[in-house]
């Protein structure tokens, strides 16, 4: 009969909403009980990381702005693992052109007096053919313009004497490096 | 009970499923009020309840809301929009034994509730 098909489907349709029905009083329930929590601020976990949002943002924002960083902290700026640099390199290491011992932050004016204006450091060079070589083809074009910020001894050694260009360009790879 | 409860949907209308849906209607009202009048329907909420928590099914639910208010920020959030979010996904998630177990006991309702 179908009286008694149409019943079993409405039975288990029936059901079925009953069912969804009691899921869904308990999905209210959960839902009200976040939702008092969230509002009422209980959920400490939740303010953690609220805090944490609020204060990287913070963090962000002092990283961009940029005259923060160049005005102060120009003597102990932190890097990104915590490292702060002392402003003058203390390493020390052999100079390869007189052979010394020289602190790496005193480095650049050892280099003036050791290759421009000690004229042992000049008969030095010119021993060299190859420095020779390299200096015509170097210091040609701009004597006066370096590109390289730190390199006062080739200014110093284009209006002076042409000097050890060769050794020059080897010598300031060393220095940017160090 | 008169048995044109039980007969098959009326084809008259243009959606089938329009008529079937009426008498369910209807239907469902007269269970859900036996339900409640036995006591029965206070049982199976107790037993739907203690079930999902069992089976991590609250949690799960918890976490999605947390989820959301985390996105939506504390202040702004409504208890119906809560239940907007996780309705689909809590529907789903219900495990089968649960499901299984429950619609037992109601159809067993059902059966000796006469209809």
């Amino acid at each position: 009969m179908s009286g008694a098909d149409g019943n079993k489907s409405s039975q288990t349709e029936l059901s079925s909403q009953v069912f969804l029905d009691l899921v869904d009083s308990v999905i209210a329930d959960v839902a009200s009980e976040c939702h008092r929590v969230a509002r009422l601020g209980l959920d400490r976990d939740l303010e953690v990381v609220e805090e944490e949002l609020r204060l990287s943002v913070e963090a962000r924002a002092k990283v961009a702005d940029p005259s923060n960083n160049l005005e102060t902290n120009t003597k102990f700026v932190v890097d990104i693992f915590g490292q702060t640099h002392p402003p003058v390199a203390s390493e020390v290491f052999n100079c390869m052109n007189c052979g010394r011992q020289i602190v790496a932050g005193r480095f650049a004016p050892h280099l003036e007096k050791c290759m421009g204006k000690g004229r042992k450091a000049r008969a030095k060079a010119t021993r060299s053919t190859t420095a020779a070589q390299n200096r015509y083809a170097r210091h040609s074009p701009n004597p006066r313009y370096s590109p390289y910020p730190n390199s006062v001894s080739e200014n110093q050694l284009a209006s002076g004497s042409p000097g050890v260009a060769g050794e020059d360009c080897t010598v300031r790879e060393n220095v940017k490096g160090g | 009970m008169k048995h044109s409860v039980n007969r098959p949907p009326t084809p008259d209308e243009d959606d089938a499923s329009e008529g079937f849906e009426k008498d369910e209607v209807t239907l469902r009202e007269i269970i859900n009020v036996k339900l409640v009048e036995s006591g029965e329907k206070e049982n199976l909420m107790e037993l739907v309840r203690d079930r999902l928590v069992e089976c991590g099914w609250k949690d799960e639910m918890r976490i999605a809301c947390r989820e959301h208010v985390k996105k939506k920020g504390r202040k702004d959030v409504t208890v119906d929009e809560l239940i907007r979010v996780i309705t689909p996904k809590g529907r789903a998630s219900v495990p089968d034994s649960v499901k299984a177990e429950l619609l037992n006991r109601i159809q067993n309702f059902i059966v000796s509730a006469a209809l």
